[in-house]
């Protein structure tokens, strides 16, 4: 496999851990503009983690994540009362806040004679930890689709369990599900928390990739990027964010003649797209379609409601 | 002067209406009756032009409604006191009649059409300047009707005017629509209360489930054993 | 103690014309009850047929205006017919994508004729700053100033005075009923888009002509800020957003003295933020009821 090749697929990967993110807050209902703040803390966590302290990646990687899912509950709580279009915009306030603080954050460190760290709008460079480790390009790429392999069985289990009930229930009618016992609450805390987590891996695993990152990148476009991927795919499924990236960094970006006109073509299809799918491709009725299909089609029988009898 | 042919509307895969006919003579009061869910509402939308058909017409005189937007149903001459009033909450009673005379040019004669309404609804005319949204029920539903009745319609549609009210108003709200009866109004009334209806209407339909079940006289409402269990309460000993 | 009253009268004027980005957004989101994530792009569009007209004809700072009005209603029409109107009742949120989607293509279709990052734009005022005692005005900002003010007023006359702001505050007060009352609901949304892009045009080219030019972050900045001042006046409240354009200009101004700008920023969106917390119908509008809340619900 050629490097650029390599690289796009990484990146595809990466990207589909913030589009995950936003997903999962879409599930309970709301629609979230600011993931990148925690695909940020992520990255720079993690990056001081390996560059700074000399841990391992699995640790620094970890450490993101932690860092990052506790940045979320705890935003999490105050705009709990928020609903709605009032929510976005919380998020996307709170999202520029962070990517401003970042600019204004320095914690260098001597290194073997280099300051190395975050140096407030300059970035942060030198994460090397898997130039200095010797991991090569497709030794991270598995690493990668490793990591997102293991969200996606999440996911799967998750859509089957009283978990992912709760949440699709909170999304459709929050009042209704508080009236069933549902401490709504608690659990879009608890949302909050993992589409945190999953940004802040996304986030760590773009800083070593990329070996340097700053502010910048952690823009509003990021943000709104990655809940369109949702929107676009499709929400009856965390494959539907996945297909979102792959139309857009996939086909777009590897079709280089489409270089200077990317965006023209690609928000013009988005555009139509949505007027005859207001749902996305791969939405719930289609979902439940494909499903429906393929239980009819296949021997095997899936899932405790097959067994009720139902031909 | 309104005839409704197979009617169907749905809401995605659920068939609300599934094949309504009925007609409405003009000069008299026809009420619809029917339990909630039946699909009344549902129909006063359709007429109203805020919801499509699948299948089916509705001609007023002769002119065919459907696929025509609601404000050229509006300038057909129809008009809908909706469920639920939906009076402009922050406008004043002043301008939300004036918003119910919105298709019409002539100041003159709607200044005129305003006072009548004071007139004719003294409690408006005493919060002329207040806003809608602070009235009580029975006078928002007061406004609901005033401000349909600014367009001159030549058909009036009112739905469930009496939801919500304290029988009281309620017995105000039928005045007023045995008033409009005697000035010549065209209306057609949904209704839960068929008590009231009863006094007013001269001639029922009944909806359930989406298909008209009984089309008739109040005489013949009224004997009907059936409906006389179901929707107007009464207990007789059977014979 | 001048420095103060220096930086509120800044902070007024530059703040009049967050009102009026502000005005153009709450005007939308009132009527259509949806938000429009190309307002800011869509006004940059007019922006750069002004700046386009400048550097290569030299037109004049009249030609220029009208070009950059003209240019952010015609794009905001495009983005009305391609994002909004099509969409069923239910489809706000794929609205709102949509919009964010046209955003991107029209930022890029600019920077595609006008590549460099940033271009000159004429003079409103090229005289020297006025005198009022110890204190400077800029004859430009002042321009703004009186520019907001007559937009304001013409919009409160448009709205209570003619039939078209009759349809409008219906529409907005409750749309089935405009509908039942015979207002043509799908024009007088169209009108009021356009209506919108107008006053975003003229606030954008208001800004670019004090700044003298215009880069290719103006579209991002114009939806940031008239977002913001929308969001602390009070979500679809006409006052409230002149309200909160003055408000966050005149914090801006002093955290821009005291701290610098990227502070400036911080503070800004942390007003936001604190806001949306606290009291989250703003400074003059009503606290969302679940109705309201729903507008941006996937659901």
């Amino acid at each position: 496999m050629d490097d650029y090749l390599i690289g796009v697929l990484s990146n595809i990967g990466i990207i589909s851990f913030i589009a995950l993110s936003a997903y999962v807050l879409l599930l309970t209902g709301e629609i979230s503009f600011g993931q990148q703040a925690f695909f940020a803390i992520g990255a720079y966590a993690s990056g001081i983690a390996t560059a700074l302290w000399h841990w391992p990646l699995a640790a620094g990687l970890a450490w993101g994540a932690a860092a990052a899912a506790a940045a979320a509950a705890l935003v999490g709580v105050p705009t709990l009362r928020l609903h709605g279009l009032y929510f976005a915009i919380a998020t996307l306030a709170f999202a520029e806040m962070v990517r401003l603080l970042f600019e204004l954050f320095h914690y260098q460190v001597l290194i073997d004679g280099e300051l190395v760290g975050p140096n407030g709008a300059e970035g942060f460079r030198n994460i090397r930890y898997i130039f200095d480790n010797n991991i090569d390009a497709t030794e991270f790429l598995v690493l990668v689709y490793v990591l997102l392999s293991a969200t996606l069985l999440g996911f799967f289990l998750l859509e089957r369990s009283r978990l992912g009930v709760i949440f699709r229930m909170t999304g459709e009618d929050e009042v209704l599900a508080e009236l069933s016992g549902v401490a709504v609450g608690r659990y879009k805390v608890l949302a909050a928390g993992i589409a945190g987590t999953l940004a802040g891996i996304g986030g760590g695993l773009y800083a070593h990739l990329t070996t340097y990152v700053e502010p910048r990148i952690f823009d509003v476009m990021l943000g709104v990027h990655s809940l369109a991927y949702g929107l676009i795919g499709g929400l009856g499924t965390a494959l539907g964010p996945l297909a979102g990236v792959l139309i857009d960094i996939g086909v777009l970006e590897s079709t280089r003649w489409f270089a200077g006109y990317r965006m023209i073509v690609f928000g013009g299809l988005v555009a139509v797209l949505l007027i005859v799918r207001p749902r996305g491709l791969l939405d719930e009725v289609v979902v439940r379609n494909i499903r429906k299909a393929w239980r009819r089609t296949s021997p095997l029988r899936l899932g405790p409601h097959e067994k009720q009898g139902q031909p | 002067m309104l005839e409704i042919s197979d009617l169907v509307t749905a809401y995605g895969k659920i068939e609300a209406l599934k094949g309504v006919s009925l007609q409405i003579a003009g000069g008299r009061i026809t009420c619809l009756l029917g339990p909630n869910g039946a699909g009344k509402t549902t129909l006063m939308m359709t007429i109203a032009g805020i919801l499509q058909p699948r299948r089916g017409s509705i001609r007023l005189d002769g002119a065919e409604l459907v696929g025509l937007s609601p404000a050229r149903i509006v300038a057909q001459g129809v008009a809908l006191v909706p469920e639920n009033r939906l009076v402009f909450p922050q406008m004043s009673v002043r301008e939300n009649l004036l918003a119910g005379a919105y298709q019409r040019g002539d100041k003159a004669g709607i200044s005129a059409d305003i006072e009548r309404m004071y007139q004719r609804f003294p409690r408006l005319a005493e919060r002329r300047e207040q806003l809608a949204g602070t009235l009580s029920g029975g006078e928002q539903q007061m406004l609901a009707v005033a401000r349909a009745l600014m367009s001159r319609p030549r058909l009036l549609l009112m739905d469930e005017p009496s939801l919500g009210l304290a029988p009281l108003v309620v017995a105000e709200v039928f005045r007023i629509v045995a008033d409009l009866d005697r000035d010549g109004t065209t209306i057609f009334l949904v209704e839960q209360n068929a008590h009231m209806a009863l006094q007013v209407a001269r001639h029922f339909y009944l909806m359930e489930q989406g298909r008209v079940t009984f089309d008739g006289t109040p005489g013949e409402l009224a004997e009907d054993e059936v409906i006389q269990r179901a929707y107007l309460g009464t207990r007789r000993a059977t014979a | 103690m001048t420095d103060f009253v220096q930086n509120t009268l800044d902070g007024l004027m530059i703040g009049s014309s967050y009102g009026l980005l502000a005005l153009g957004f709450t005007l939308i989101f009132g009527v259509m009850r949806r938000l429009n994530l190309s307002y800011g792009p869509s006004i940059m569009v007019g922006a750069y047929l002004g700046t386009f007209v400048y550097v290569q004809f030299g037109a004049s700072p009249i030609a220029v205006a009208a070009l950059a009005v003209a240019g952010a209603v015609l794009a905001g029409i495009y983005v009305e017919r391609l994002c909004f109107a099509p969409m069923g009742p239910g489809a706000g949120i794929a609205s709102m994508v949509s919009s964010f989607a046209i955003w991107m293509q029209l930022e890029q279709a600019a920077i595609l004729v006008l590549p460099r990052h940033t271009y000159p734009y004429p003079p409103l005022a090229a005289v020297a700053p006025l005198m009022l005692g110890p204190f400077m005005v800029r004859l430009d900002h002042l321009i703004m100033l009186v520019a907001a003010i007559a937009l304001s007023t013409g919009m409160h006359l448009l709205l209570y005075r003619t039939r078209f702001g009759l349809a409008l505050r219906a529409i907005i007060g409750n749309p089935v009923a405009a509908h039942l009352v015979g207002v043509n609901v799908r024009t007088a949304m169209l009108g009021a888009f356009a209506l919108a892009s107008g006053i975003g045009g003229i606030a954008g080219y208001l800004v670019l002509a004090a700044d003298q030019q215009v880069t290719s972050m103006f579209g991002m900045w114009a939806t940031i800020k008239g977002l913001i001042a929308m969001m602390i006046g009070g979500l679809g409240s006409i006052p409230g957003a002149v309200l909160g354009g003055l408000v966050l200009g005149i914090i801006e101004m002093h955290g821009q003295w005291y701290f610098g700008s990227q502070v400036r920023d911080l503070i800004a969106y942390f007003l936001l933020f604190a806001c949306l917390v606290l009291r989250p119908g703003g400074l003059l509008g009503d606290a969302p009821t679940r109705e309201t809340a729903a507008y941006g619900r996937r659901a």
